[in-house]
């Protein structure tokens, strides 16, 4: 699978999260399975921030968005450091799909992180725009710094949310 | 935290005497003959271990396969999806129906259930082995789960398996390796993902044992 984009790609690595106010950079979180991408978008400033979040609670330390719990604060003061504003942004989800049905049972970490952002966003007063959330299938997510578009990309389909 | 690891040399070596089994057991299964090479083993970081399968974004076919027993934890064989239908298709040789149509759509992602199902052998057969050999430094058996066979992005299975892991370390252990049926090579990852506690159980074991 590709990822085509008309300018310059930051790619959000897993515990990672990407700024930009540059529209013509899309920010990407590759192969998310029961990870989540978050994305947040200022249509007033442009400014986007795009987090991949790995696990719902940890122990904090290493990356800055590995745990949705300790980690949503440094996704919030990244953005408003990109120049966005929380209060105006679309917030919008993708990921945490239950990949291998055999380990479902026992862990379950897909389900557990879309209840983890569902919690930190319900917690400020916000609320997700848009979400792809759940289901067995991988997702890469491009986030348009331009329009704050979000593609979703599977093995079998592509979406625009 | 600090990992006890087992030098990698020597879990190499277990690891070639367990291919170099699976690779007879596939023979046999298949009428072919089939060879696994000599692992590679090292210590990765979770990208590192996304990159040796192509990257997050690519497109594989993994088998996994969940670690029972004295260790636990996961192990995943990962081909690429073209390499994947041409092991496949070496492997059903004969014991298809000419006449049943065959593959999926030809977009080089997609494998009918046979061919899953003949890979998810292949990954059975072969990570069986590996934990067989990996089992001989226990007094109770290393064990394998029922194998899941699945076409997905490279990224997306491997988050799903390293979760759990990455919670407690950052290094894991990887194993890569060649298939080789009939003079065709098939380019293969598999990973070995025992848990921090089965790493220093192995490291334990393999220093008792005096290699």
């Amino acid at each position: 699978m590709t990822v085509t984009a008309a300018g310059p790609l930051l790619v959000a690595g897993i515990g990672e999260l990407v700024t930009s106010a540059d529209p013509h950079v899309t920010l990407v979180a590759y192969g998310l399975g029961s990870c989540i991408g978050l994305a947040a978008w200022d249509p007033r400033t442009k400014a986007a921030a795009l987090a991949h979040f790995m696990l719902p609670t940890g122990q904090a330390g290493g990356p800055p968005v590995k745990f949705v719990e300790s980690g949503f604060e440094a996704f919030l003061a990244g953005f408003a450091a990109a120049g966005g504003s929380i209060r105006r942004a679309q917030l919008k989800a993708a990921g945490g799909a239950a990949m291998l049905s055999v380990m479902v049972g026992s862990l379950d970490i897909g389900r557990r992180n879309a209840e983890a952002i569902a919690l930190q966003v319900g917690r400020r007063g916000l609320q997700l725009s848009a979400s792809d959330l759940g289901g067995s299938s991988g997702r890469t997510v491009q986030l348009s710094v331009a329009d704050g578009r979000l593609h979703v990309k599977s093995v079998a389909r592509s979406t625009v949310i | 935290m600090t990992m006890v690891q087992a030098p990698e040399s020597i879990l190499a070596t277990v690891l070639a005497t367990g291919l170099a089994r699976a690779g007879d057991a596939l023979g046999a299964l298949s009428g072919h003959e089939v060879t696994i090479a000599n692992p590679s083993v090292a210590a990765c970081s979770p990208a590192e271990v996304i990159d040796s399968a192509g990257g997050p974004d690519a497109v594989v076919v993994g088998v996994y396969v969940g670690i029972t027993g004295s260790l636990t934890g996961h192990a995943l064989l990962l081909l690429p999806p073209e390499g994947a239908r041409r092991l496949a298709g070496i492997l059903l040789e004969g014991m298809r129906d000419p006449d049943a149509a065959q593959g999926g759509p030809d977009d080089g992602f997609e494998l009918d259930p046979l061919e899953m199902s003949a890979l998810q052998e292949v990954g059975n057969v072969t990570i069986s082995a590996c934990l067989n050999e990996l089992g001989r430094f226990f007094p109770i058996p290393v064990h394998p789960t029922i194998p899941q066979a699945i076409v997905e992005l490279a990224g997306a299975i491997l988050d799903a398996v390293l979760l759990d892991l990455v919670a407690e370390s950052d290094l894991l252990l990887a194993a890569r390796t060649t298939f080789t049926i009939n003079g065709d090579h098939v380019d293969g990852t598999i990973l070995i993902l025992p848990d921090r506690r089965s790493l220093t159980a192995l490291a334990v074991a393999i220093a008792a044992v005096g290699l």
